[in-house]
């Protein structure tokens, strides 16, 4: 059952006609218990969105509903969201424990039930020994459980986290995300999360939606949004070291074979799997990961090019080959060494080369990975979908 | 072009010594990397061989020439500095000959027309002479403010850190721009950073600064496979070497080694039985970098037992920190393992792999690449 749903949402900050949209056009269904990481580079609208879930901004058009109720008048406190920001926002003259204990006193919840609800939540987060210490004197890491403990506290339908591990330090960004995974596995609350680390929203989340420039590029699991990015936002947002994205001419002959050329003339050979994709001088913007490039000898391969830079990292070796302005660099595990301008023989993964269209972005000839067209690039209605495919590649 | 000679370097602030006996040198044209953690005291020594702090003791020489009480402007140095400090309002031709009209530096014009195209012409700026900073990409931002340091013809290039400000994806792309035109700047360089990858890219040495002492001086493979300490050996890498106690005990007129961590003993490599039985330890630390570390999600024969304890993504890959009854183990798996918190994982471990330490003194025995390196020269 899809808990939260966002359907056509549309947000302005300012009235006029010409106004720019902070968010446009945004349609999500979100399941019941799943952990949500909505992801994007600053000012993609991802925490407007969050703050219109949590009904602190007013919604310019669309329906949001909660629990097949639609929301969009409802008042914040009463749409049962539980909210964590990256600032804590904290009282700083209250306990730990009073601090907890606010909203739940503030709707007049018999004591003995605040104490007992109270109790359980700090043990979740790990905070008892610090219920009767100030706020003030709490380190990073404790000040957001104890921020992420009030959120809970109210037994809320939906979690609301807003960057909340961004101020931390990396060892305990580390612990807190852990502690976020197990929570979530125990409490199966639906979670939201805005995160601009890609590496927080693959490790935590269910699905993610990648957003930019107030537009949703993509929603799907982590797998989807990596091994079959919808367009060429997400295929050069995720992953580290990003994904060479060369633009291409491709050029077909009469025996069925076909090059893309690129740039400086050099020629790669297409896989079979994308041929009856492309057209004769078509131009295309085609992907591939460094880590789905492998050295090969001249009997076969795909690309003859020249090595510009050799790195030798210990663990790994990454070859860069020029391309004008640009780098394309793969990463191998070979002990052998190059240096400047020795040719080399390249071979890449025919199921994780990535077409493009040069004008829109969009993705062309989907489906090497999983062995079947996903379409996750619109939200409507796929949830259900997009969760099947993500079990079956698990 | 110059060769400097730095000597028994100290540097005193108050009390504390940022810097304590430091010497080595840059041969003629080497690109040598000063590389540790924050606070090390890497950019105290290249300020004092720049000429902006003076040493408490010891000697900088230039070319055999003592610089200790020359001005930094005198000393012909050229910095390049994190944020390239381009004049925003001068194209890119202005900005390159804009070091060749300085009170000090002044050249004739047609010199400066014949250097500025040069120099463009080396780092790939041709087309872009006429154009201002804010009109040209990074990377030639950064080409074109070590084009500038290029035409004075600098006794040595001194960077600090200049990609430690851009994220990752760009400090990629520019480490491999730099490395890409090292060999064109014909010119000695010192190069101060915290980040293993762009010492172990870069330097034609490195050394490792540590509270202000150097730890090791050595090319790339010596310092990751021949780590002088653990301290260096934590240095390199993107998931931190594991370095998990072993004792030596005799088997079968065979020296083996136990890991308590695993409870089982291990064959050891020919070359590293002999100098560990030659160091007379009994107790020493094995250094496992994760490839070491091998992993299954079934329970196999000679596996250890143990539940992920967490997940850092990095990249490409995932570092799972593992723990088991005898401890915590680091290691690397592909991004498309997605294990839970808290599942469990199965481990094995590949001694013969292992960098071998004096457990007291933590300070290096042996390692297999040590006879792999030398069977290979001979």
């Amino acid at each position: 059952m899809n808990h939260l749903v966002l359907k056509h949402i549309y947000k302005k900050y300012s009235n006029g006609a010409d106004a720019p949209y902070a968010v446009k056009d945004l349609s999500l269904e979100i399941p019941e218990g799943s952990f949500v990481g909505i992801l994007g580079p600053s000012g993609c609208g991802k925490s407007t969105t969050l703050r219109m879930v949590a009904g602190l901004e007013e919604i310019t058009a669309g329906d949001l509903e909660i629990a097949g109720k639609k929301c969009n008048h409802v008042p914040s406190k009463d749409r049962g969201v539980g909210l964590a920001f990256e600032e804590y926002a904290l009282y700083p003259p209250l306990t730990v424990y009073d601090n907890i204990a606010f909203c739940l006193r503030a709707k007049k919840v018999p004591k003995a039930e605040v104490d007992q609800r109270v109790r359980a939540i700090a043990a979740t987060m790990k905070v008892e020994e610090l219920l009767k210490e100030k706020v003030g004197g709490l380190s990073g890491g404790q000040k957001q459980r104890v921020n992420i403990a009030r959120a809970l506290v109210r037994n809320p339908k939906i979690l609301l986290l807003d960057e909340p591990l961004s101020h931390l330090d990396q060892k305990m960004r580390q612990i807190l995300r852990r502690e976020i995974k197990k929570l979530h596995n125990e409490i199966k609350c639906t979670t939201i999360l805005v995160t601009h680390d890609q590496m927080e929203a693959l490790s935590l989340a269910d699905y993610i939606a990648v957003m930019d420039q107030g537009v949703l590029k993509q929603f799907g699991t982590p797998k989807e949004i990596y091994n079959e990015p919808a367009n060429v936002f997400v295929a050069d947002f995720i992953g580290e070291p990003p994904m060479n994205l060369l633009t291409v001419t491709a050029n077909t002959e009469g025996d069925g074979t076909a090059f893309f050329e690129m740039e400086d003339g050099s020629c790669i050979r297409v896989p079979k799997r994308l041929q009856r994709n492309i057209e004769d001088k078509g131009r295309y913007i085609m992907g591939i990961r460094p880590t789905d490039m492998a050295l090969t000898d001249r009997r076969d391969f795909d690309w003859e090019c020249e090595v510009d830079v050799f790195e030798d990292l210990g663990e790994e070796r990454t070859i860069s080959i020029r391309i004008r302005e640009d780098f394309c660099t793969m990463v191998t595990q070979e002990i052998q060494k190059y240096k400047k301008g020795d040719r080399i023989h390249v071979k890449l993964n025919p199921e994780r080369v990535y077409l493009f269209d040069r004008e829109t972005g969009e993705r062309i000839g989907k489906g090497g990975y999983y062995g079947k067209d996903v379409q996750p690039q619109r939200a409507g209605g796929n949830c259900a979908e997009s969760s099947d495919t993500g079990s079956l590649s698990l | 072009m110059a060769k400097v000679t730095v000597e028994n370097l100290t540097k005193k602030y108050g009390k504390t010594t940022a810097v304590r006996n430091i010497s080595f040198d840059l041969e003629d044209n080497e690109f040598f990397v000063l590389f540790g953690p924050a606070g090390a005291g890497k950019t105290t020594i290249l300020n004092m061989i720049a000429g902006i702090g003076d040493p408490d003791e010891g000697r900088i020489c230039f070319d055999g020439q003592s610089m200790n009480f020359i001005e930094s402007s005198k000393r012909n140095v050229a910095m390049v500095f994190e944020n390239y400090a381009l004049y925003p309002h001068l194209t890119i031709y202005e900005n390159i000959a804009s070091s060749m009209r300085t009170k000090a530096h002044r050249e004739p014009e047609e010199v400066i027309d014949r250097e500025v195209k040069r120099i463009a012409s080396l780092l790939r700026l041709e087309g872009l002479l006429d154009r201002k900073p804010s009109q040209v990409s990074n990377g030639q931002k950064q080409r074109a403010a070590l084009g500038r340091a290029m035409v004075r013809k600098p006794n040595i290039f001194l960077m600090d850190e200049p990609l430690a400000h851009l994220d990752a994806k760009l400090r990629n792309a520019m480490r491999k721009e730099l490395k890409a035109m090292q060999d064109k700047l014909q010119t000695t360089t010192l190069y101060v950073t915290h980040d293993y990858a762009e010492a172990m890219s870069l330097g034609d040495r490195i050394a490792v600064i540590h509270q202000g002492e150097i730890c090791q001086i050595g090319t790339a493979e010596e310092v990751y496979n021949m780590p002088a300490t653990e301290f260096v050996a934590r240095m390199f890498g993107d998931s931190e070497i594991n370095i998990l106690q072993g004792v030596l005990r005799r088997e079968d007129s065979t020296l083996k080694l136990v890991l308590p961590l695993s409870n089982r003993s291990y064959e050891l490599p020919r070359h590293t039985a002999e100098v560990l039985e030659a160091s007379g330890r009994k107790q020493v630390d094995v250094g496992l970098r994760s490839s070491a570390v091998r992993y299954s999600w079934r329970p196999e024969e000679g596996y250890v037992k143990g539940t992920v304890y967490t997940m850092e993504p990095l990249g490409n890959k995932v570092e799972l920190t593992v723990k088991t009854e005898g401890g915590a183990v680091r290691l690397m798996v592909p991004v498309t393992e997605t294990p839970d918190v808290d599942e469990t994982i199965y481990l094995a471990f590949d001694v013969s792999g292992g960098i071998y330490f004096d457990s007291d003194s933590k300070e290096y025995i042996v390692c297999q690449k040590e006879t792999a390196g030398k069977e290979g020269k001979r």
